[in-house]
């Protein structure tokens, strides 16, 4: 290793701190207050972020609100369905779909299932003729 | 975060330098700047940005010029940098006031040439004037400095390096950056850090003779 660079390094490092160290009051003045704008613009930079988000959120909860009032008198002026007509379809789709309920039937019916079943296809089949 | 990194350093060029470095962080010098870690970003900025100044002011000559490279890389470390973890912020910045320094140095170069253009570059005899700078109204930048006149051969030998060069020189000698901010702050890979700084210290050694 030269000493002439180690030597120089030193002194270059040195002077440069020292400058550093001394620099002209009014410059460090103004260096200070350029920090304080520069960090106080980040922030307010920060904030218009946050306030344009926080902009959405009226505009959003309006149409929101617009929303819920709609279906909410959408709801009441459905025409009710006659009472019992529900019931009923659904009554008879069950008699036609669901096999009989095994509590209130007749043991016997299901003794003589295949009985019952021949006489129903005779009866569709005479009811044709 | 300066002296861990020096041990890496591998090429017989950079050894010399490198050792150098290494023998500046390991012993502090009396005098120079304290540089302690700082976790708030004004922290940060408060702990360098004196020394950024006399970086810009040595590369741009002009105080104004230095201010505002200063200023302009603050504003953007504060805005675009400010969420990253504290110790990548000082390659980050230097990166960026080197930028704005190139910047600056390219803008007064079409100055000039604008002026010249404008036949603000002649004089009455037609002789062409020397290229355009703005005069430095500020006093002298070490006028409290005992050793005002080896800062300033300093400074201009430091000018009259290549950019890549200067750059190097800065980052590493002056500023103490390891290798790999350093490289970080002049996107570049660390082995061209090295060979820059070789030749840097090669250039000056040759014209700081009397500093032996």
């Amino acid at each position: 290793m030269s000493a002439h660079d180690t030597h120089l390094a030193q002194r270059a490092h040195e002077l440069y701190g020292k400058a550093a160290e001394r620099l002209d009051p009014a410059v460090g003045t103004r260096l200070q207050a350029a920090r304080l704008r520069a960090l106080t613009a980040a922030h307010a930079g920060e904030r218009r972020h946050f306030g344009s988000g926080a902009r959405w959120l009226i505009p959003s909860g309006a149409c929101a609100a617009v929303v819920l009032a709609a279906v909410t008198l959408w709801q009441p002026m459905q025409p009710p369905l006659p009472a019992g007509t529900a019931g009923t379809a659904q009554g008879s789709d069950l008699d036609n779909e669901l096999p009989p309920d095994a509590a209130q039937t007749d043991p016997v019916l299901y003794q003589n299932l295949d009985f019952y079943g021949w006489l129903a296809s005779t009866d569709q089949t005479a009811g044709r003729h | 975060m300066m002296e861990s990194k020096h041990a890496a350093d591998g090429d017989t060029d950079g050894n010399t330098v490198n050792a150098a470095v290494g023998a500046l962080t390991a012993a502090p010098l009396e005098g120079a700047v304290e540089r302690v870690s700082a976790t708030s970003l004004n922290a940060f900025l408060a702990q360098i940005e004196h020394r950024a100044f006399r970086l810009a002011e040595m590369q741009l000559r002009q105080r104004e010029d230095a201010m505002d490279a200063v200023q302009d890389a603050m504003l953007r470390l504060a805005q675009h940098y400010r969420d990253k973890p504290p110790e990548e912020w000082a390659p980050l910045f230097w990166g960026i006031l080197r930028r704005r320094i190139v910047d600056l140095q390219r803008r007064r170069k079409v100055r000039s040439i604008v002026v010249g253009w404008l036949g603000g570059g002649q004089d009455g005899n037609g002789d062409e004037l020397p290229v355009w700078d703005p005069a430095d109204q500020g006093p002298g930048p070490l006028d409290q400095l005992g050793d005002a006149q080896a800062y300033a051969a300093m400074s201009v030998a430091v000018r009259k390096l290549p950019r890549r060069q200067r750059e190097a020189f800065m980052f590493r000698i002056l500023e103490g950056l390891d290798v790999a901010d350093t490289a970080r702050a002049m996107h570049c890979s660390q082995g061209s850090v090295k060979t820059h700084l070789s030749r840097a210290m090669q250039h000056l050694r040759d014209q700081l003779e009397d500093w032996r």
